[in-house]
């Protein structure tokens, strides 16, 4: 019998997902978001979703702004030094989502609680703050030991990770390159956290080349279902030392969110219109991907 | 307000805090604004720090984010990740155990800002108006409510306006002294809440008694009706405060000659985007 291979295609890995799952998006700010697999799940039309993060940007906001979403726990959707996420904010602002404020740790922990199969987790950053008061959830407990008081949290659950890496074999070992950015290290969370792992990777590489480094493993297989060979799948946020985010692509991104008329345009434009992750690419063109690619030293 | 001064506000703001750091202090930096923004809260703060641990506090360590103990002299002109992940430092960390560090109380000094800050030192970054359906949605808690939960000394750093001074913030997203009235201890918070506030016109303290927010001196020229004419409530100790020592020569030079030689922090002149 032969081992499994878990590379497909992208319509095959985004299929997994199905219409109300809470998916789990991994990536922080700007950077390492699995955007070629948000993409696909626009074209794909996935609606009545929650989505769980911890630190998110134009990956929320755009599947927001097409209508797919009922809810997201998050600690910050943000544009980093752009600006505001103008879908999501409308989004509020009309009532057409609920969003579950985090902070950063409390959606890290949840995460890591679910990533340890706990269903719940104590912290005290809610206390006395709006977290606590606006979210039914958070539950007040005294530690047993100490008499300490806690709020309890439910740890995240989600049916689906999807998660952007540097590189994985066809069997499904995850690997990031050594020099990396580490506020990204939350994605191992979130994957493990998770019932189903969908994991994009910039170059499917062989066996021997994932066993040579194998302390450079995130994810060994048995935690992933799908590998997806997505180069610059990370496009427009950034992918550590490979490239930057492409800041001239997200500054037009959000002047054209500035208005409901001109996202659908660039919706259109950017993700309807186009047949695969490859079609996206030549839009945005060679040069612009070169000028964002990181000198292969760097690596 | 004419001033005629040989440093720039940035660089007061800087010195000012630097001032209040102590040998041994653990600082946390946030990353990732833009702009005035970005002097806010990355710049002063981190110029601070730096100026700090080049004078009398040698131990003091620098988080900035994961990355711990950048060496000043090598600070990068873009914040892109690539540039950030090979600054020569002590340390990079995961994100994960960097924010432990606030629980565990490792970290003695935080920075953050608000886009509302209340007389008792209640922060908001989550929406303007009612929470369910707000006016303003903005970015969301970030890391600020695990700053304000934290046995740290916290610095607010804002620039003075009547929108940003507010009697009560519409959502506390970082607790300050809640109401005054209700201790933190009540809510399970160490007793340790904002330790000052600094503004581009003063800094300020909490009164220890009422826990309201109290002007600890006036920057060098500032009369009390400018810091009036810029808040909605009227602050403590506005009358009797007195006025700051300006930068020495000597704080100034190590701060443009080994801190920020290129205007990359107090100027904004990194590359962060904008």
């Amino acid at each position: 019998m032969q081992k499994k291979d878990k590379t497909t295609t992208l319509a095959e890995a985004v299929s997994l997902i199905n219409d109300g799952d809470t998916v789990a998006i991994g990536g922080s700010l700007i950077r390492r978001h699995p955007m070629a697999i948000i993409f696909e799940m626009i074209r794909q039309g996935k609606r009545d979703l929650t989505l769980l993060g911890w630190n998110n940007a134009i990956d929320m906001d755009l599947l927001i702004g097409v209508g797919l979403v009922r809810a997201i726990e998050t600690s910050y959707v943000g544009m980093a030094m752009v600006g505001l996420a103008n879908n999501y904010r409308r989004a509020v602002e009309s009532g057409s989502i609920r969003v579950y404020e985090h902070s950063e740790t409390t959606a890290i922990d949840a995460f890591r609680a679910g990533s340890m199969g706990w269903t719940f987790y104590p912290s005290k950053t809610p206390l006395g703050s709006g977290l606590a008061k606006y979210n039914e959830r958070v539950t007040p407990m005294d530690c047993p030991f100490t008499g300490e008081k806690f709020c309890v949290l439910p740890a995240f659950r989600p049916d689906v990770a999807i998660i952007h890496a540097h590189i994985a074999d066809y069997v499904g070992n995850v690997q990031l390159d050594p020099i990396r950015e580490l506020d990204n290290e939350v994605d191992t969370l979130i994957a493990k956290s998770a019932k189903k792992v969908i994991v994009s990777v910039e170059q499917v590489v062989s066996e021997e080349a994932i066993q040579e480094n194998p302390h450079l493993t995130m994810l060994p297989k048995f935690f992933v279902d799908r590998i997806i060979e997505i180069p610059f799948g990370a496009h427009p946020t950034a992918c550590d030392c490979r490239y930057d985010y492409d800041l001239d692509f997200l500054r037009d991104y959000h002047g054209q969110t500035k208005s409901v008329d001109n996202f659908n345009k660039w919706l259109d434009r950017y993700v309807l219109s186009v047949k695969d992750h490859y079609e996206y690419l030549d839009l945005v063109g060679l040069e612009q991907l070169f000028s964002i690619q990181r000198p292969r030293e760097m690596r | 307000m004419p001033r005629t001064q040989d440093y720039s506000n940035e660089e007061l703001m800087a010195v000012v805090i630097a001032r209040e750091l102590r040998d041994g202090d653990v600082a946390f930096v946030g990353l990732g604004t833009g702009g005035r923004a970005f002097v806010l809260a990355v710049g002063v703060p981190t110029a601070a720090c730096q100026l700090a641990r080049l004078t009398h506090a040698p131990n003091l360590s620098l988080m900035l984010g994961p990355i711990i103990n950048p060496d000043p002299s090598s600070q990068p002109s873009s914040y892109a990740d690539s540039d950030l992940i090979r600054w020569p430092s002590e340390a990079q960390v995961r994100v994960e155990e960097c924010l432990d560090c606030f629980k565990l109380g490792k970290i003695t000094v935080s920075f953050v800002s608000g886009s509302q800050v209340d007389r008792y030192g209640n922060l908001n970054v989550v929406a303007i108006g009612d929470t369910a359906r707000p006016k303003v949605r903005l970015v969301g808690p970030i890391a600020q409510t695990d700053h304000l939960a934290a046995p740290a000394r916290n610095f607010i750093v804002n620039d003075l306006s009547p929108r940003t001074f507010v009697d009560k913030v519409d959502f506390i997203s970082g607790a300050g002294y809640l109401d005054g009235e209700q201790r933190r201890e009540d809510h399970g918070l160490p007793s340790q809440g904002p330790w000052r506030l600094i503004s581009d016109l003063a800094m300020f303290e909490f009164d220890e008694a009422t826990r309201r927010l109290k002007v600890r001196a006036l920057y060098p020229g500032v009369a009390p009706e400018d810091v009036a004419s810029r808040m909605s409530f009227e602050p403590l100790g506005l009358d009797s405060a007195h006025e700051l020592e300006p930068p020495r020569p000597e704080e100034l030079q190590v701060l443009r000659e080994r801190v920020d030689s290129k205007g990359l922090l107090l100027e904004a002149k990194i590359d962060s985007g904008v």
